[in-house]
C-alpha cells in the first residue's frame, strides 16, 4: 500500500514516484510477442533482397555520417540472418533480454545505415523495440518463464518500474499527435486540398476499382474532403489525447483501430498499422487478474465464457471464480462496482483483446450504459491502477 | 533519461519542419505535392546526354532504385513532401557521379525538376550533382 509510504514533494517527486512505481509488464509481454511478426515484416524485403544477391549499397543510398560502420557483404547478410533468428526469439521469449535487445540492435543499425531506409513506420518501430529491450517483458508469455516453471524455479516478479510503459506512452501518442498537428497547421491539409488532390490524381485507379460510380463521386468531391479532412485531424490528435484519460481511452484505442484499417486498405505504409495497433495493448492498465467473474460451474453456457476467457484474456485482467448456482455472471470491477447477466459478458468481451473492438460499441447502448450506472456499487479494490497485483484469494478461484 | 528522451523526442518532432527527411517527426502523408525531372549527363565537350540512355555500362534505374527515383522522367507523387524528395534527388545525382568509375566522359549529372506544390503551379529547380572532374 502506497499510503504508507511518505509521500513525494513536488511535481517531480510525483513524477519520480509514477514512472519507479512497479507495475505489471503484460502488457509489455504481450506487445513483445505481436512486435516479433512485425519485425519479420519489415526485415522481409532486406532479407530478400540479400538473398538474391543485392545489398542496400548496390543502388543509391545515403549515408547518414561518414563514421557509421559498414560491414562486409557477407556480414551484413549473417546480420539480417541474426535479425530474423532475434525477432522469432523474442517473439518466443526464448533468452528474451539478449533475443530483444538484439532484434532492437540490428533494426536500428540497418535503418541508420542510409537515409533511404528511413520511414515513419520503421522509426516508431525502433522506439518500440528500444522500449522493449529496456523493459523486463519475458518474465511471462514466455519460453523463459516456461522453463523455469519446469526446472521448479519461483516465478519472477512480473512486475517493474513503470517507467518504460510511460516512455513508450508517450511515444505512442508522440506518433499521433504530432502527425495530427502537422496537419492542422498546413492549410492546405486543413482545408482538404491535398486529401483531395491525392484522390483526384488516382481517378483512373478509382475508376477501374469495384467502387459503385457514387462513392467514386463523393471520394472525389473537393466539399467532402473540406469536411474529411478536419475529421482526419480531429481523429489523430484526439487519438493522441484520448488515450491519456480513462474516460476517452476506450473510444481512442476503437477509433484508432478504424483509423489504422482504412489508412492499411488505402494507402502503402508497410507495417505501420500491425506495429500501431499492436502497440494499443500499452494503455491497458498496468495491473493484472483485478476484476473478477463469477460464474455458475453447472452452466453451459457459462463455462463456455469461462472457455473463451481463458486463452483470449491476454493481458490477464480477470480472475474467474465459481460463483452460486443457478446466478448470473457477474463481474466485479476494479472499482468494486457488480454487473451481472449480458451486461457482465459484454464488459468482459470489452475487455479482451481480440474481441473489445466488436464488444466495446455494445457498452455505448442506452441498456449497458443504465446497467453500468445501477451497477452494484462495491469495495474498490485497493490494488487496481497497477499499485500492486492482488493475490488470488476467493476460494474457488480457477 | 525519460526526461531525456522526451526532450529529443519533442526536439525532433519540431525539427521536423525544417528538415529534408524529418527523422522521428512523424509528419505522415504530408502533401499531393508531384514531380517530375528531367536528368542529363553532362560531358566535358558539353553535350547533354538523357540518362534515360545507358552509359558505359550503367543504367540509372540500376544504380537508383528506391524512393520513387527509379524512373524520374515520370510524374511521381511525393510521398513524404518536395523537400524530402528533392533532397533524395539530389543525393542520387550525386552517388551516381562517385559510383560510375567506367564512366570516363561525364562531368556532372544535373536535373531539371519540375514541382508541383500540392495544387499549385509548377516552378522548375535545377539540382547539379558534384563536379567528377573534380575527383579524377
Amino acid at each position: 500500500m502506497t499510503a504508507a509510504s511518505p509521500r513525494p514533494a513536488g511535481l517531480v517527486g510525483a513524477l519520480d514516484e509514477l514512472l519507479g512505481r512497479r507495475v505489471s509488464m503484460r502488457s509489455l509481454a504481450l506487445l513483445r510477442i505481436l512486435v516479433g511478426p512485425v519485425t519479420l515484416l519489415h526485415l522481409r524485403p532486406f532479407v530478400a533482397d540479400a538473398l538474391a544477391g543485392r545489398i542496400y549499397r548496390d543502388a543509391f543510398y545515403e549515408p547518414y555520417a561518414s563514421w557509421y560502420p559498414e560491414l562486409p557483404r557477407p556480414l551484413y547478410g549473417t546480420l539480417l540472418a541474426v535479425g530474423v533468428v532475434a525477432a522469432v526469439a523474442m517473439s518466443l521469449g526464448l533468452c528474451t533480454r539478449v533475443a530483444t535487445g538484439v532484434t532492437f540492435g540490428v533494426v536500428a543499425y540497418n535503418l541508420f545505415l542510409s537515409t533511404t531506409h528511413l520511414h515513419s513506420n520503421r522509426a516508431y518501430l525502433v522506439i518500440v523495440l528500444a522500449a522493449l529491450a529496456v523493459a523486463p517483458c519475458g518474465r511471462e508469455l514466455s519460453v523463459d518463464a516456461w522453463l523455469r516453471e519446469r526446472r521448479g524455479g519461483p516465478p519472477l516478479d512480473p512486475r517493474a518500474p513503470a517507467w518504460p510503459l510511460w516512455l513508450l506512452r508517450f511515444e505512442a501518442a508522440v506518433v499521433y499527435g504530432a502527425s495530427g498537428v502537422s496537419k492542422l497547421v498546413d492549410p492546405d491539409w486543413f482545408g482538404g486540398t491535398v486529401t483531395w488532390h491525392r484522390v483526384v490524381q488516382v481517378r483512373d485507379r478509382l475508376d477501374a476499382s469495384p467502387l459503385p460510380g457514387w462513392a467514386v463521386a463523393l471520394l472525389t468531391d473537393r466539399s467532402f474532403h473540406t469536411v474529411g479532412a478536419k475529421l482526419i485531424v480531429i481523429t489523430e490528435l484526439f487519438i493522441a489525447i484520448g488515450l491519456w484519460w480513462r474516460a476517452t481511452r476506450y473510444a481512442a484505442v476503437w477509433i484508432a483501430v478504424c483509423f489504422h484499417v482504412a489508412i492499411e486498405v488505402s494507402a502503402s505504409v508497410q507495417v505501420f498499422s500491425y506495429l500501431a495497433i499492436a502497440a494499443l495493448v500499452i494503455w491497458a492498465v498496468p495491473s493484472t487478474r483485478d476484476r473478477v467473474v463469477a460464474i455458475d460451474p453447472a452452466n453451459p453456457r457459462h463455462r463456455r465464457l469461462a472457455g473463451v476467457m481463458g486463452p483470449l484474456d491476454w493481458l490477464a485482467r480477470f480472475r474467474v471464480v465459481d460463483g452460486p448456482s443457478g446466478g448470473p455472471v457477474s463481474l466485479t470491477d476494479r472499482d468494486g462496482s457488480v454487473q451481472t447477466g449480458p451486461a457482465a459478458v459484454a464488459r468482459v468481451l470489452s475487455r479482451l483483446p481480440l474481441t473489445a473492438w466488436f464488444a466495446l460499441p455494445t457498452l455505448a447502448l442506452p441498456a449497458a450504459r443504465r446497467a453500468r450506472r445501477s451497477a452494484t456499487p462495491g469495495e474498490p479494490d485497493p490494488t487496481h491502477d497497477g499499485e500492486a497485483t492482488p493475490g488470488l484469494t476467493a476460494s474457488g478461484t480457477r | 533519461m525519460v526526461a531525456l528522451v522526451v526532450l529529443v523526442q519533442l526536439a525532433l518532432v519540431v525539427r521536423g519542419y525544417r528538415s529534408a527527411h524529418k527523422e522521428f517527426a512523424f509528419q505522415m502523408f504530408p502533401e499531393s505535392s508531384t514531380w517530375q525531372a528531367e536528368i542529363v549527363r553532362v560531358t566535358t565537350d558539353g553535350d547533354r546526354v538523357p540518362i534515360t540512355q545507358p552509359w558505359a555500362g550503367y543504367r540509372w534505374d540500376e544504380l537508383v532504385t528506391g524512393r520513387g527515383l527509379r524512373h524520374p522522367e515520370l510524374r511521381h507523387h511525393a510521398d513524404a513532401g518536395l523537400d524530402n524528395q528533392l533532397a533524395f534527388l539530389d543525393a542520387a545525382l550525386d552517388y551516381v557521379a562517385d559510383n560510375t568509375p567506367r564512366d570516363e566522359e561525364t562531368r556532372y549529372l544535373e536535373a531539371r525538376v519540375t514541382t508541383w506544390n500540392n495544387t499549385d503551379r509548377p516552378e522548375v529547380t535545377v539540382l547539379r550533382s558534384d563536379d567528377r572532374s573534380d575527383t579524377a
